[in-house]
């Protein structure tokens, strides 16, 4: 294997030994640890062409430490440091408030989940992904000459992990990734128009992927902006699975952690078992998806993940816990009854479990459509690609403002023609409270604020405002 | 093995410097032998502290020390990089990564211009900024001492449901060797606090969020009346509850300093980034010494700026920080640079290199941004003339499309404006533009111009920045 150096598992677990070892001389009631090794290679592009190819490894532990229900975290690389990182986590622990019944999770079976280690990614090395640039390169030229690559890249990396308490859970493994983007530019005479997509899988990407085309695709969509009425107007807007899963991932998932709907801090607040969404809707989050980028076995304390119903049928049925969540929020008297629900998520060494989502998928009783059945229903209105300040979107009440110059109109259930540039707001909870078709071409969406989305294009009927430039 | 002798703490030496300097030199000079034009070594050690309050009470304490490396081996002008945590390895890589430059160099097409690196002084020396009240030796109580101020002045209150602060500081060392013959080795730290008011009435649930902070220690925070913050931010909250959603259209607007500062950092700062504009992806290539904003824009990047977020005492290439002017007086006169882009363009270097960390190769970033004062006496004066407009303060954010020149940042509260008097409060509103357009729309600014809270910026990689400015007023901007 070219990716990968020999004994990177057992090194990684000889040193979490070392820390292992240093709770035991410490003397820590229950402890849990966290430990990543990631080695990889990747290839920048700007400009339309290769411009640096890099390759490494970076890594780190996490330790957590629990003493009579209060924990306390460090975080290390150089694990001769172990002793010193795991006396400031228990001497953090010791100044923390003590949570009622926080213990951590004992050993459950788990189930295993499939296709999370490619050896065909372990096998590549620099100059595979050189000729994968390279055809990423012609693929963008040959989709459109005047397209140029302005940004983006290919890698490819293997990570080894391990998470192991004092309970007796061990879990370590392998995980691969493959993954690529393209920012493409378009220049006609001076006005530039640009497209960026991109997509990753855990097993190797063998063919240049088709988000590829579809980049350079919006990048020609979006040339020639048409004039239009100024001023803002309600409107049907069909957001494409890569111009809605920004604001899904903001303001959806936070909506349905157990301690963001017990503080009052979500508007789905008090709606346990009520309608929160159109009836035909359903949210499922898929811990145990096969190939997944936020699937697995354990979850970031070891309880065994699930396949669980968040929204069925319109109805907000669970929620989200990790084991401290549920116990700090039964101690505080919040909820009656709460206990994890395999959703606590590591986001690395360098922060302790949190809760989070795995693997959401949005589903509709009512089918999917066609993207030209949607702009059939929709009738006139707006198509969005992309979307920019998702992140300022309000997760306490769904209320979003944002900005998109990757616009179309619709009139009559035909596209007419790009906008310059357009405001787009709305509420998205009640968006989705609305009238809601889903398309029939479902796409893995990564997020920087949950785990992975698997979201079709979505047509919002109603509750949007679309505010032409 | 290219680490320091381990003298108690992990991997340090009594000399401060964690890199063995002769060993690294030896594994440069091989890297030149196998055929690199220049070969570099950055090490970064970052020593950080976070924790999370909620409420009053403690949720979370992170301490934690991070340690990375990159190599980088420019040959027959491409780059090849190593990056890693295992220090150790350093030397087994310098084969295998100038291989990988050459390999990218044998790709290039006939005619295409080979990677070069613009001169720069070459230095031996070491700068230490060193804060009054070093953050590695302040205790978590005090921390949750400042914390509880912000608590106290923002809790009470019976639509207040919530109460969430943070505290981040770190101690960031780095330690750089070309094969040029640079060593430099610097230091300085951050500190920072956060706090966010939560407040409910029936079904309307609004949030406010607000930081303080910046380049320097526990002196910084200590400075500030964290008391008065908390109110400041329950008092913005509480307005927020009643506050109705912003009116869409085009109409003049004017911002608050802190507004203003993302406002330039998104619509202005990032276009002029030379490594966008290099790659095709800037809507302000070819256009420096145009006339690109209005007469009274004049706008600094500026690391030496001491206190700001963004500042810092060398670029991550080794070059001596300096402000850049930008813009001066709407004609744009200067690029963001670091070495490789001012080759390109035939310009010097100007400090404008940063990584992330020690696992990450320099980009051309901003550091802290700032349109500099007006005439405008304050925002009063600038109200006078607006029949109806909005006032708009805070940040929750921005992004921008540097390509197509567009971008949106959105305020964390604003008030309408009716015949120059603030009339309703307002949420949700989100301002929109083309830098090129908007930029000559900037029709007035108050005199008096200052750093505002701090932020971060991403691009691949998150670094901290700062920016502000005075309050501004544009003519004419896209809102909702």
């Amino acid at each position: 294997m070219i990716m990968l150096p020999d004994g990177a598992q057992d090194r990684l677990l000889a040193n979490a030994q070392r820390i292992v070892d240093a709770c035991s001389s410490i003397g820590v009631q229950q402890w849990d640890l966290v430990g990543f090794q990631s080695y990889g290679h990747e290839l920048d592009i700007e400009a339309g062409k290769i411009t640096m190819a890099g390759g490494g490894g970076e890594g780190g532990f996490g330790i957590r430490v629990v003493e009579d229900g209060r924990f306390g975290f460090a975080h290390l690389v150089d694990v001769s440091g172990a002793e010193r990182a795991v006396q400031q986590a228990l001497s953090i622990a010791r100044k923390s408030p003590s949570i009622a019944n926080f213990v951590l999770p004992s050993e459950q079976a788990a189930t295993k989940v499939g296709g999370m280690c490619d050896t065909n990614i372990l096998n590549l090395g620099p100059e595979d992904l050189l000729e994968q640039a390279d055809a990423l390169l012609s693929a963008v030229k040959s989709a459109d000459e005047r397209a140029i690559v302005t940004g983006g890249g290919v890698g490819v990396s293997a990570t080894a992990s391990c998470l192991l308490n004092s309970e007796g859970i061990l879990e370590s493994g392998l995980t691969t990734s493959h993954g690529l983007g393209v920012q493409v530019t378009i220049d006609n005479d001076g006005k530039m128009t640009s497209s960026y997509q991109g997509d990753s899988s855990r097993t190797k990407m063998v063919d240049v992927p088709d988000c590829v085309e579809l980049a350079v695709d919006w990048a020609v969509r979006t040339q020639h902006p048409i004039e239009v009425e100024p001023g803002a107007s309600d409107a049907p807007v069909l957001m494409t699975s890569e111009g809605f899963s920004p604001l899904f991932s903001m303001v959806v998932p936070p909506a349905m952690m157990g301690e963001k709907l017990v503080r009052k801090e979500s508007f789905w607040t008090g709606k346990m078992n009520q309608n929160v969404m159109s009836e035909d809707l359903s949210i499922v989050d898929n811990g145990l998806l096969e190939g997944g980028f936020s699937s697995g076995s354990r979850d970031g304390e070891g309880v065994p993940k699930r396949k669980q119903s968040l929204v069925e049928s319109g109805r907000l049925v669970n929620m989200l816990w990790s084991t401290r969540d549920a116990a700090q929020q039964v101690a505080e008297g919040r909820i009656d009854v709460a206990q994890s629900t395999g959703s606590a998520v590591s986001r690395g060494h360098q922060s302790p479990p949190s809760t989070g989502a795995s693997e959401l998928m949005m589903t509709s009783a009512k089918g999917s459509r066609t993207f030209d059945q949607m702009l059939e229903q929709m009738g006139d209105g707006y198509v969005v690609n992309s979307v920019m300040g998702a992140h300022t979107a309000n997760p306490t009440s769904g209320d979003f403002s944002v900005t998109t110059s990757s616009i179309l109109r619709v009139v009559g259930g035909e596209i007419i023609g790009p906008l310059k540039q357009a405001g787009l707001s709305g509420n998205l909870a009640k968006a989705l409270a609305g009238n809601v078709v889903l398309g029939d071409d479902v796409r893995r969406q990564g997020s920087y604020s949950s785990g992975s989305m698997h979201l079709p294009d979505v047509l919002l009927m109603e509750g949007l405002r679309v505010n032409p430039a | 093995m290219v680490m320091a002798a381990n003298q108690g703490e992990p991997h340090i030496s009594t000399t401060g410097r964690y890199l063995d300097q002769e060993k690294v030199r030896n594994a440069l000079d091989l890297a030149t032998t196998y055929g690199a034009s220049y070969a570099e070594v950055r090490l970064v050690s970052f020593t950080q502290s976070s924790v999370a309050m909620r409420d009053g009470i403690l949720e979370r304490a992170i301490p934690g020390q991070e340690l990375g490396l990159t190599l980088r081996i420019l040959a027959d002008g491409a780059w090849g990089v190593h990056s890693t945590t295992d220090i150790a390895s350093l030397p087994e890589q310098i084969e295998s990564t100038t291989r990988l430059a050459k390999a990218v160099a044998s790709r290039r097409a006939d005619g295409e211009k080979p990677i070069g690196l613009a001169e720069i002084p070459v230095f031996e020396d070491e700068q230490h900024w060193k804060s009054k009240l070093d953050v590695r030796h302040t205790e978590l109580d005090t921390k949750m001492d400042l914390m509880n101020d912000f608590y106290k002045g923002a809790s009470q209150h019976k639509h207040v449901v919530s109460v969430t602060t943070g505290w981040s500081d770190e101690h960031i060392h780095t330690e750089l060797m070309t094969s040029e013959g640079m060593d430099r080795a610097w230091s300085f730290q951050r500190s920072l606090v956060h706090g966010m008011v939560t407040a409910r009435d029936d079904a309307e649930v609004v949030s406010y969020r607000t930081r303080t902070g910046g380049q320097g220690g526990l002196e910084l925070i200590q400075g500030v009346d964290l008391t008065e913050l908390g109110e400041q931010a329950q008092t913005a909250a509480l307005r927020l509850l009643t506050a109705e959603r912003a009116p869409s259209g085009k109409m003049p607007l004017i911002a608050d300093n802190d507004l203003t500062g993302v406002y330039i950092h998104e619509a202005l700062g990032h276009p002029c980034e030379a490594d966008l504009v290099a790659a095709g992806d800037s809507c302000l290539a070819g256009k420096l010494g145009e006339k690109i904003g209005n007469d009274i824009v004049t706008v600094v990047d500026d690391p030496t700026l001491m206190g700001g977020y963004g500042a810092y005492p060398i670029d991550d290439e080794g070059v001596n920080t300096r402000e850049k002017v930008l813009i001066k007086n709407g004609v744009l006169t200067e690029y963001l640079n670091h070495r490789e882009t001012a080759h390109h363009f035939g310009m010097e270097p100007n400090g404008g290199a940063r990584a992330q960390d020690g696992l990450h190769h320099p980009l051309v970033r901003m550091s802290n941004t700032m349109i500099q004062g007006g005439s405008h006496a304050d925002l009063d004066e600038l109200m006078e003339d607006v029949e109806y407009g909005i006032y708009a303060c805070g940040t929750r954010g921005g992004q921008v499309d540097t390509g197509r020149g567009s971008f949106q940042f959105a305020a964390q509260e604003a008030w309408l404006i009716e015949n120059g008097e603030l009339t309703r409060p307002l949420k949700d509103v989100s301002v929109s533009g083309m830098t090129l357009e908007i930029l000559k729309n900037v029709d007035g600014l108050a005199r008096d111009a200052s750093l505002a809270t701090p932020g971060f910026c991403g691009k691949g990689q998150t670094v901290p920045v700062g920016d502000g400015g005075p309050v501004m007023r544009i003519r004419e901007a896209l809102v909702g």
